[in-house]
């Protein structure tokens, strides 16, 4: 004789829970319809949608048309996420107190819903908002990973910041609620947390294991450098804002009116502050030696991390992101090339691109002009300006074999290698404006390159703008290559070329005439 | 009959204070008035039946639920009603989003049943024209009834109503009695109360309680009945009277143990009262 012992799980049981889990999410919907009538939330969710497809469906032409992912990922947790973030610990907080606030608490604490439970019901409320703010994250990625002149990487770490950083705003609305139920109490903490952590990282010298406790971590820099390069510990950053996340929710529902102080939460507790730790331990470690010695081998000897191409007679190294872009690059060169004379005009050149990797994102670093004959360096940034401004560099490569003199020019070559690097633009004069460090077309000015600065006399300025004004460009590019030696021979005087290319000469004397 | 409340030695104490002292009584479907003076216990003993302190000693049910237990309490929650005394609002929620709101936190789960729920129960107390309008827009009647709307959403079996006619005119009171009355139709309420009347036109019983203490419980007839042959009429305040005042005839009402040859009055209810709370704290003004 045998029995049978069926073990099942009391159905009343299990129907009360999955009836208080339904309940829990028809609060947090309820809540997050409530929070999207909230001013400041409708406002700035509206903001924040509209600035990201404006900035999408107009784009501006320039260094936006060639985005590099690796920057573009870290772009999306800037700007209008932020204000959306804000408002929805301010109104998350005051939704959190509202039956406090209004006396109602009497009612609803004799109701079958535990205070705790609308503690996690008003945490869930913010997820629909970190859904969407994931979704614009995501489609303004998209957008930016298809344009055609899109280079690199994202990462997922860093593409999951704003979306956490919406969600730990809202927890932190919470938590603030249940420890300190006041309304006040949420501007007042918010401001002394800012000037904590202004504090602190001004106490530590701004070092990486402070710097990285704040919940979006911006660069000093705008370089661009390749995605191995760059060294934030976004992974570790993104497990910190979880576990703040977790941590936050799970001491809403610890403490306060309400409070449930059981071992599960107790252990959820421990577990989330763990986690936590761990997240900031991790993102703290700072630059590992390894990416250090990367970083220098990519500045100093960039030539061990790249691959290069052949278009035409020139040879183009890149990083391996920046491969498909040789080409575009190739077709700057050739427009260069195509307004030379003598040899210049066939000279083979080698396009490398280089950064100044040493300082990370800390600072902008310099580039050093090569002394390498007919080398051209090329940065990592495309469009805009760094267009005219590699264009010059190809110019006085051209003009005076390599950068390092072309740098150093003074005398009238000044106005040939202008003249190279932008007549064969569609709008020379713009370029010419452009390229110039305070966008003039008059007076002394610094001309920026991917390295060291050409300077430009008042003189020179005046004779590259009327050549570029008034003279027809077939016959200006006719006379440069017909009268190459002359416009390239070393002391040439920026009258003699104003001569050649018909225009009036400069009253004053080259700078560095008779030096 | 099967009592839906039944409470024995329920005693709370807050400090020195004995707010329940050992109270025991048994609740059936249909409308129970609580009567007593300010401080006789009455929110108190509504609160700790409606789970939301519990008592030092004694126990009760609620429809056959404990709520001694964290089980049992849910349980008395999911079959309970509850209007406070001066009941919040959210001003900004419409009367529906309210009451929807309340109805979430009775875990009302389907959207569709609940806001059909929630309509009929805005219906039920006349509301359902201004479902959509704010709170703060609503004025102090309206608002009183969506208090009682929040409180029948879900059907309850056991209805608690903590003075729910205090500040309402004349006319909106006479209108929540209906409503009351209504509510009452099948199952049991509690209706703590000041006004004589609400409980002479609404109850079908009546509990006085006085210091923390049941002084009476029976059918509102047999609280008239105690005063039957001890209110008088008199020309002059009469020295003996437990209470005593001009009426609008100019002659005087008295209520206690009357002279002899006194001319009797028919007792109300009010009489009945006043006789059984004895100097506990009554409040008449001469």
């Amino acid at each position: 004789m045998s029995a049978v012992m069926e073990a099942t799980a009391p159905p009343v049981a299990t129907d009360e829970k999955r009836r208080g889990r339904a309940a829990v999410l028809a609060l947090a919907r309820f809540e997050a319809r409530e929070l999207l009538l909230q001013i400041p939330v409708a406002l700035t969710l509206v903001f924040y949608v509209g600035y990201t497809l404006y900035g999408l469906l107009f784009p501006e032409d320039g260094m936006d048309a060639y985005p590099a992912l690796q920057d573009v990922d870290r772009a999306t947790q800037s700007g209008p996420s932020v204000l959306l973030g804000i408002a929805l610990l301010v109104c998350v907080n005051r939704a959190a107190l509202r039956s406090r606030r209004r006396g109602t608490d009497r009612h609803f604490d004799v109701l079958v819903m535990e205070p705790w439970r609308r503690t996690v019901a008003h945490a869930l409320s913010v997820v629909p908002y970190a859904v969407g703010t994931a979704l614009v994250v995501l489609g303004a990625f998209t957008w930016q990973a298809l344009r055609p002149g899109a280079v690199g990487h994202g990462s997922v770490a860093e593409l999951a910041v704003a979306p956490l950083f919406v969600l730990f705003c809202g927890v932190l609305g919470l938590l603030i609620a249940r420890l300190f139920p006041a309304v006040f109490a949420a501007p007042v903490l918010v401001i002394l947390l800012f000037a904590v952590s202004v504090f602190v990282s001004a106490s530590t010298g701004d070092a990486e294991w402070s710097r990285w406790l704040s919940p979006i971590v911006s660069e000093n820099s705008n370089e661009t450098l390749p995605s191995d390069l760059i060294g934030r510990p976004a992974a570790w950053h993104a497990l910190y804002l979880v576990g703040l996340v977790l941590l936050f929710v799970t001491g809403a529902v610890f403490a306060g009116h309400g409070g449930r102080r059981t071992w599960p939460v107790k252990a959820a507790l421990a577990g989330t502050l763990v986690l936590t730790l761990t997240g900031a331990v991790g993102q703290g470690q700072g630059v590992s030696p390894e990416l250090t010695a990367a970083r220098e081998k990519a500045s100093t000897h960039p030539e061990k991390d790249q691959t290069c191409v052949r278009h035409g007679r020139s040879e183009y190294c890149a990083f391996p992101e920046w491969t498909v872009r040789t080409g575009t690059w190739a077709g700057v060169v050739d427009r260069v090339q195509n307004l030379a004379g003598g040899s210049a005009a066939e000279q083979p050149l080698v396009v490398r691109q280089r950064v100044e990797a040493r300082y990370g994102l800390d600072g902008d670093g310099t580039i050093e002009s090569s002394t390498t004959p007919h080398q051209v360096t090329v940065g990592t940034r495309w469009g805009g300006n760094r267009i005219p401004e590699f264009a010059s560099a190809v110019a006085s490569a051209l003009v005076a074999g390599d950068e390092a003199k072309g740098g150093e020019l003074c005398d009238g070559r000044v106005v040939t290698v202008m003249w190279l690097a932008v007549g064969g633009a569609s709008d020379p004069l713009s370029d010419f404006r452009h390229v110039r460090l305070d966008d003039s077309t008059s007076g002394s000015a610094i001309v920026l390159s991917p390295t060291s600065p050409l300077s430009m006399s008042a003189g020179q300025t005046d004779v590259v703008r009327e050549v570029l004004s008034s003279r027809p460009r077939a016959e200006v590019t006719s006379a440069v290559k017909s009268h190459w030696d002359e416009l390239t021979a070393p002391g040439v005087k920026t009258a003699d070329v104003a001569r050649v290319l018909g225009v009036e000469a400069p009253k004053e004397a080259d700078d560095c005439v008779g030096e | 009959m099967i009592p839906t409340v039944s409470a024995s030695g329920l005693s709370l104490r807050y400090g020195g204070t004995r707010a329940l002292d050992d109270v025991s009584l048994r609740l059936t479907p249909g409308v129970t008035g609580l009567l007593g003076p300010n401080g006789a216990g009455k929110t108190t003993l509504l609160r700790v039946l409606a789970t939301a302190v519990p008592a030092d000693r004694g126990a009760f049910t609620v429809l056959g639920h404990d709520p001694s237990t964290s089980r049992g309490r849910q349980e008395v929650r999911r079959a309970l009603g509850y209007l406070p005394q001066s009941p919040g609002f959210h001003p900004d929620f419409t009367a529906f989003e309210f009451v929807d709101y309340v109805a979430i936190l009775k875990e009302l789960t389907d959207r569709t049943a609940r806001h059909r729920e929630v309509r009929r129960v805005l219906e039920e107390v006349d509301l359902g024209d201004v479902r959509g309008r704010r709170i703060k827009k609503l004025s102090g009647g309206m608002r009183q009834r969506v208090a009682l709307a929040a409180a029948l959403v879900g059907d309850p079996g056991f209805l608690v109503l903590d003075e729910p006619t205090v500040g309402l005119d004349p006319e909106q009171r006479m209108r929540f009695r209906e409503l009351i009355a209504h509510a009452g139709e099948g199952r049991t309420v509690l209706l703590s109360t000041h006004q004589t009347e609400d409980v002479a036109m609404l109850c079908h019983r009546v509990l006085v309680m006085a210091a923390g203490t049941i002084r009476f419980d029976g059918t509102p007839a047999e609280l008239t009945e105690r005063a039957a042959g001890r209110v008088w009429s008199s020309t002059e305040r009469a020295p003996g009277a437990k209470a005593g005042w001009r009426t609008g005839t100019g002659t005087f009402r008295n209520v206690g143990d009357p002279p002899p040859g006194a001319d009797l009055l028919e007792p109300t209810l009010e009489d009945g009262y006043l006789l059984t709370l004895d100097g506990a704290g009554a409040e008449v003004a001469a």
